[in-house]
């Protein structure tokens, strides 16, 4: 039964605030030791895992969204899609889910994107007197679809550990990124419709329109850029992150002006640290991972779920709980690289598609960024508003009930991921 | 002691500082490939090695600092519940674990490279390198990586522990 003592003693590793990386890493190399087995696997494994050159993608786009970030591009970007929606019931809400669905196309992260669009959104909706709860529950999930909506950070970390094409899972994300932005949409309708209260904001002109989307424009032409290169097969999407932050620097540096040199040297600094923190919890994975596979744990844990839950449906009910439960603590993406490895076997044995496993993770993923206690877009919206914690992790459950909607739809209906990499 | 301790503390941070620089500098070799390739129609052989070097050697040298600083990613939830003394035993013991960890991977790591030295080992690759290139940065930042967490026991002890939530990913 080591199943039991391996997971338990990661899990008190975990709790006792061993960070995640070397929490993995150490307990992978004991496992090692213990078994006989090679410990030159870990620093081999340390160094085959940033010898892959998809992880380069994951600076580079953090990078890109940075410098957008400290240039503050994403006032543009909102300005400009309210000149076109805000005069809408919920207008403001609306405009900011579309900013953040536009910024989600040019950026791979959730903070980043929640980030972004918060820094402008939020006093915008509060002056015209949106209720708070709702801006802020609004600003934590609609940040989510950064990763949804490719380019995506946990899309090319699961793609790594797991060897499918990052490219397949990019474009499996469209389908749901769209289905869940207009999720958000409807629900920010229905919320001025039944709650109403807010200012309504004066249709803009059309010269109005024509000034914001000009000044707009370059962010549009990135996201197209990004998407349209790695979608042609122009490059891959290492090069479409480097050619994205070199993009990056030319709107926000030679042509808004916007980018300072201290903000460069932020925007770096900060892409760096997590670019740290993110490939090192990969690494660690991968001497765990190996480790694990020694002892065949994946293998054990196979064959336990499939005497127990005969059906995919119970399958994934069940996964979906563990997420749901492991999300509350756990940061996200070290949830999915402990997770792929133990359960993609029996997923694929259940007969799901691993591309579909990936996007259904991700899903999970932006649940978990939106539960309180731990919830990295809750932090994010914390600081950027000044708002009590509480008043954020209150405002964001008619979001999580419609991301767990956005699961079933994609159980039910597993084309709306599929469609667009293998069908089109 | 004091003085040394600066001292370390001023070098992991230059070391972060590079690193942050070489992942940039990564983002203009690979930008410089793909125009080269498309508008000179010149591909490089030296811009997908040499960016993978800088990734490898980046991430390897800010890992001691990202400990510093505390932007290495850990769950929080239960430690952060813990009365202030066993939160201090709890944190000096994590650290003791990430530098046996440490000790143990840089131990093994310099094998590796001091094999590929002795042997004269190359990549195989367009460039060819000498393998050692990448598989120094494993001993020399593990061994930073260790030497910062017998600081971080010293500071766990003393009460200074991470506070709930400082640093974070995707």
């Amino acid at each position: 039964m080591s199943v039991v003592w391996i997971l338990g003693a990661l899990f008190a590793l975990l709790l006792a605030r061993v960070p995640v990386a070397f929490a993995l890493g150490g307990l992978g190399l004991a496992l090692l030791l213990l078994g006989g087995f090679s410990p030159l696997m870990a620093p081999q494994a340390v160094l085959s895992t940033l010898d892959g050159f998809i992880l380069l993608a994951v600076p580079l786009f953090l990078l890109m969204s940075n410098v957008l970030l400290k240039g503050g591009v994403g006032a543009d970007l909102f300005a400009a899609v309210q000149a076109w929606v805000g005069h809408w019931p919920g207008g403001l809400a609306v405009a900011t889910i579309l900013s953040c669905g536009i910024f989600a196309a040019i950026s791979g992260s959730s903070v980043a994107t929640a980030a972004t669009i918060a820094t402008v959104a939020i006093p915008e909706m509060i002056d015209r007197g949106y209720d708070r709860r709702f801006v802020y529950g609004l600003l934590a999930a609609g940040g989510t679809l950064g990763i949804l909506i490719p380019p995506s950070i946990p899309m090319i970390v699961y793609g790594f550990v797991t060897e499918e094409s990052v490219i397949q899972l990019f474009l499996a994300g469209i389908g749901p990124g769209l289905a869940l932005m207009s999720g958000f949409i409807v629900i920010a309708m229905i919320h001025a419709r039944f709650f109403g209260g807010a200012e309504p904001v004066p249709a803009a002109s059309w010269s109005e329109r024509r000034r914001a989307s000009a000044r707009a424009a370059p962010s549009l032409a990135l996201a197209a850029l990004i998407i349209g290169g790695i979608y042609s097969g122009a490059f891959t999407p290492t090069e479409a992150a480097a050619i994205g932050f070199a993009a990056s620097l030319v709107v926000t540096g030679l042509w808004l002006r916007t980018l300072t040199w201290t903000g460069l040297r932020e925007a770096a600094f900060d892409a760096m640290a997590t670019t740290v923190a993110i490939l090192l919890i990969i690494a660690g994975a991968k001497v765990f991972g190996k480790a694990i596979t020694l002892y065949r744990i994946p293998q054990d844990i196979s064959v336990l779920i499939g005497q127990t839950i005969e059906t995919p449906l119970a399958f994934i009910l069940v996964v979906s709980v563990v997420l749901l439960v492991m999300g509350l603590v756990f940061e996200a993406l070290s949830m999915v690289l402990i997770m792929t490895p133990v359960l993609l076997p029996a997923a694929m044995g259940l007969g799901f598609d691993p591309i579909w496993f990936g996007i259904f993770m991700v899903v999970m993923v932006e649940c978990a960024l939106i539960t309180p206690p731990v919830g990295l877009n809750l932090y994010v919206i914390q600081a950027v508003a000044r708002a009590r914690m509480g008043e954020v992790a209150r405002g964001v459950w008619p979001f999580l009930a419609l991301m767990l909607g956005t699961v079933a739809l994609l159980y039910a209906l597993p084309d709306l991921a599929l469609y667009i990499p293998f069908k089109l | 002691m004091a003085l040394l301790r600066t001292a370390f503390a001023a070098l992991i941070r230059a070391l972060a500082g590079i690193a942050a620089v070489l992942f940039a500098a990564a983002g203009a070799m690979l930008t410089y490939e793909v125009v080269a390739r498309y508008f000179f129609t010149a591909p490089t052989i030296w811009a997908a090695e040499l960016s993978q070097l800088c990734l490898i050697w980046g991430t390897l040298l800010a890992m001691a600092w990202a400990l510093d600083a505390r932007r290495h990613i850990a769950v929080d939830a239960v430690a952060g519940l813990l009365p202030d003394g066993l939160r201090r035993i709890t944190e000096a013991a994590a650290m003791l674990a990430v530098a046996a960890f440490s000790a143990v991977v840089a131990w093994h790591g310099y094998a590796i490279f001091a094999t590929s030295f002795a042997r004269g080992r190359t990549t195989g690759s367009m460039l060819d390198l000498p393998a050692w290139l990448t598989e120094l940065a494993v001993p020399l930042g593990f061994g930073l990586l260790g030497v910062q967490a017998l600081i971080e026991i010293g500071r766990a002890l003393s009460g200074d522990y991470p506070r709930p939530r400082e640093g974070g990913a995707e």
